[in-house]
């Protein structure tokens, strides 16, 4: 089976999550969604929240629209536990990851999301702005952030303006469309942790825009048919693709 | 935000929040984020400033003629505003007989005495949706309403809606 950059991402974001944790992603997130309905379907068991107020929805139900805001990930839900709910149960260690996303990102990990080019005032573009982020990167576990750029306009060498950062003792993850960076728990910077099989070390180098001087890295495992075969079950309507046009 | 409104509702001054380190919105907005020190063990702590809105709009299910409010999707932090909030103003798909609520109380989310005024609007979240009543979003018209909302003509646009002339 054939698979591209949109199923590399969700099967990298498929394997992130292991049985017993409990997982959120947040508005707009169509790469998590599919990714975690997909690891319902290979067979993880894991606690599925977001903002919809649904707690573990029914997942053969097919994404129709980008939005995760919908019926879509409510319906068939055993619970419902609201967005106040989700920030206290991470805020007091409860929950593990976060799929969280970025307008621009720096070697911290220091994220904007609040706005990019001018001031706070006067921005060229504001951001859909990211307190729900500012609360959860800093108190999360494993905090993952999920971009399907990657760029120099994206990855930069310092943001002016962090809406947020990771704590130096948690783990903090990037996913792009190319590799995989690390930041682990103790450590202040990112680093690749690996590199998808279509791309180079080089090719992620000349899309970053700070210095990696790494000179190897692994290259993850391509999806397996099941995992492209639970990710093309969830979504026969291709709502993974969306970011990917 | 949530634990400005929580802030509000409870009627304290601040409320302590998890999380926000390393953020700079903390230094760009000292009228609403702090950073204080717990009296108890001295540990820091970022606060937000109280949130009381002068008014609530919330659209919910299905309401009785008295304000209280079954919330039958998704309720989000809705039941947090309307207890923050000075006045709360209902919209609703229905007006119901109040023995909805008496068979299952817990159900309303609101009660009546927090509601200022209800309005019975049946699509009153559209182009958006209100589950189960509607569950997809109207893209025209919502492309419609963000071209209305830049060209300063809300009002022509709710005229339009109303009228089904949308």
């Amino acid at each position: 089976m054939e698979y591209g950059k949109a199923e590399m991402m969700a099967t990298a974001i498929i394997r992130e999550i292991q049985d017993g944790q409990i997982v959120f992603h947040g508005l707009a997130s169509s790469t998590p969604m599919v990714a975690m309905k997909a690891a319902k379907a290979l067979g993880k068991d894991f606690t599925y929240v977001t903002l919809s107020d649904g707690v573990d929805h029914d997942w053969t139900r097919a994404p129709y629209v980008a939005s995760t805001l919908t019926e879509n990930t409510y319906t068939g839900s055993v619970a419902t536990f609201g967005l106040d709910e989700i920030f206290d149960l991470f805020c007091s260690g409860k929950g593990d990851i976060a799929f969280l996303s970025c307008l621009q990102m720096d070697q911290e990990g220091r994220i904007a999301m609040s706005y990019l080019g001018g001031d706070y005032e006067h921005p060229k573009l504001r951001g859909p702005g990211g307190a729900g982020s500012a609360t959860l990167t800093p108190v999360t576990p494993k905090t993952t952030i999920w971009k399907t750029q990657h760029d120099k306009k994206t990855f930069v060498e310092h943001v002016d303006f962090a809406t947020t950062m990771p704590a130096v003792d948690k783990d903090f993850t990037v996913i792009t469309p190319l590799c995989i960076f690390r930041k682990p728990a103790g450590e202040k910077l990112l680093k690749v942790d690996c590199i998808f099989p279509y791309t180079t070390l080089e090719e992620v180098k000349e899309n970053t825009g700070w210095t990696i001087d790494q000179t190897s890295v692994p290259v993850m495992e391509p999806p397996t048919e099941e995992e492209l075969a639970a990710i093309k079950r969830v979504d026969p309507n291709n709502i993974l693709g969306f970011e990917f046009k | 935000m949530i634990h400005a409104l929580r802030a509000g509702a409870y009627g304290i001054p601040f409320m302590p929040v998890g999380g926000m380190w390393g953020s700079d919105l903390i230094a760009i907005r000292p009228e609403f984020f702090q950073i204080m020190k717990s009296p108890f063990d001295g540990t820091e702590t970022v606060v937000v400033n109280a949130l009381v809105p002068d008014y609530a709009i919330i659209h919910v299910q299905e309401a009785d003629i008295y304000g209280n409010c079954r919330i039958l999707g998704p309720s989000y932090q809705d039941a947090l505003m309307a207890r923050a909030a000075k006045k709360t103003i209902i919209t609703t798909e229905r007006i119901v007989g109040s023995y909805r609520m008496q068979e299952e109380p817990k159900l309303t989310s609101i009660p009546h005495f927090l509601v200022e005024a209800v309005v019975e609007l049946p699509g009153g979240a559209k182009p958006g949706i209100c589950y189960p009543e509607y569950q997809a979003v109207e893209w025209d018209k919502h492309k419609a309403y963000q071209k209305a909302v830049k060209a300063d003509e809300l009002g022509k646009y709710a005229d339009m809606m109303l009228e089904g002339r949308l």
